[in-house]
């Protein structure tokens, strides 16, 4: 039987679909996770520039799905970031879309999911993190390592405090990004598995693991938007905490 | 045709009471907490378990470059990996009790007005 050699885990393969050159001893070629990368941006420059062509004062469907992916992310900001946070729209937004895109293609039969690929979201989470670590020490100066202080700690425990300070917000990215790869991962391998029941197991008691899948589908499109939404917001947050310290 | 006279007047109140308005929301906008709703309820759920872990990944690799760097092969791996045990409790116990929901850091109850954010 052909499928006898299919492992639910041969969906993260990478495949490189076009050989390029190495770059500087990178390897840069065209892999079927670029492939999904390249149509997860062109389907959001199409949503957002066919949803804004009309402008019309009463807004049609993709208007109005364009309108509310803005509004949700404006949002989001305006309430963890405040005003200031205006400025980090675009950053924001675009993490949001790349990453709400990348986990909804990924629920697609024979699709690749780039999201579940930690190399993916720690390239993410650790350009979030960069970014807001100098943003804050641009902000505040050297005064920002007065973050790893914590308040109302006597400073008999600061040698204590600090190293777990330090650690706690080092941990950062990680944590970021290893959310996101993780969930969507064990969702997929999951998904596979149970999927894999229902041939095994026959005509016979394939409709549980049948239903499962189903079930299972359902959950999975709630975690793709929760992710994108977890990840937005706790950029935001980190923006936030980067410009008022405390 | 009821108040046509005093329409210009009455536009210029409007517009100035809404630009106070929107002034006041924006004030209050950045300060207020996100009311957790059931879906942001649930990107809560998600988010403790890997806080914890994150930090022990952060506290053991820091450890071993720091043994490696300096050549005191086991003790500094098992220091930090107990500080980042500590740094992962820290984190958790910061996100479950909404101490300032930026993980990491210290509580933003110092300056801001938040009521139920006891100092640590």
């Amino acid at each position: 039987m052909a499928a006898e050699n299919h492992s639910p885990l041969e969906q993260f393969q990478i495949k490189t679909l076009i050989s390029l050159p190495k770059i500087g001893g990178v390897d840069v070629s065209f892999t079927n996770s670029s492939l999904f990368m390249v149509i997860a941006l062109t389907l959001i420059t199409v949503f957002l520039v066919m949803g804004t062509r009309r402008r019309a004062l009463v807004p049609g469907r993709w208007q109005c799905m364009a309108e509310m992916s803005y509004e949700f992310v404006a949002n989001l900001i305006r309430d963890t970031v405040g005003n200031e946070g205006r400025k980090y729209f675009p950053l924001v937004f675009s993490l949001f879309m790349f990453i709400l895109f990348g986990n909804l293609l990924g629920m697609v039969p024979y699709s690749f999911t780039y999201t579940s690929h930690i190399v993916v979201t720690f390239g993410m989470a650790i350009a979030v993190f960069l970014g807001v670590t100098i943003l804050g020490f641009a902000r505040h100066g050297l005064h920002f390592l007065h973050f790893f202080v914590p308040p109302g700690v006597s400073p008999v425990l600061w040698p204590l405090m600090i190293p777990i300070e330090i650690i706690s917000y080092l941990s950062r990215p990680i944590s970021l990004s290893v959310r996101l790869f993780a969930n969507l991962t064990a969702g997929h391998t999951m998904l596979k598995v149970f999927a894999g029941f229902v041939i095994s197991l026959g005509i016979v008691g394939g409709f549980l693991p049948l239903a499962f899948v189903v079930a299972l589908s359902g959950l999975e499109f709630l975690i793709a938007f929760l992710q994108a939404y977890v990840f937005t917001i706790l950029t935001c947050f980190y923006i936030k905490d980067a410009l008022h310290m405390h | 045709m009821t108040n046509e006279r005093e329409k210009p007047a009455s536009l210029e109140q409007l517009d100035a009471k809404l630009r106070k308005a929107r002034a006041e929301a924006d004030e209050t906008a950045g300060r207020t907490p996100r009311p957790e709703g059931a879906t942001s309820g649930l990107g809560f759920a998600l988010r403790i378990g890997v806080e914890l872990v994150g930090a022990l990944i952060v506290g053991g690799g820091l450890g071993l470059l720091l043994d490696r760097w300096l050549g005191t092969k086991p003790w500094l791996m098992l220091v930090f990996f107990v500080l980042g045990a500590a740094a992962g409790f820290l984190n958790v116990y910061r996100v479950a009790t909404g101490l300032g929901q930026g993980v990491g850091y210290r509580p933003s109850g110092t300056k801001k007005n938040g009521t139920e954010r006891p100092e640590g």
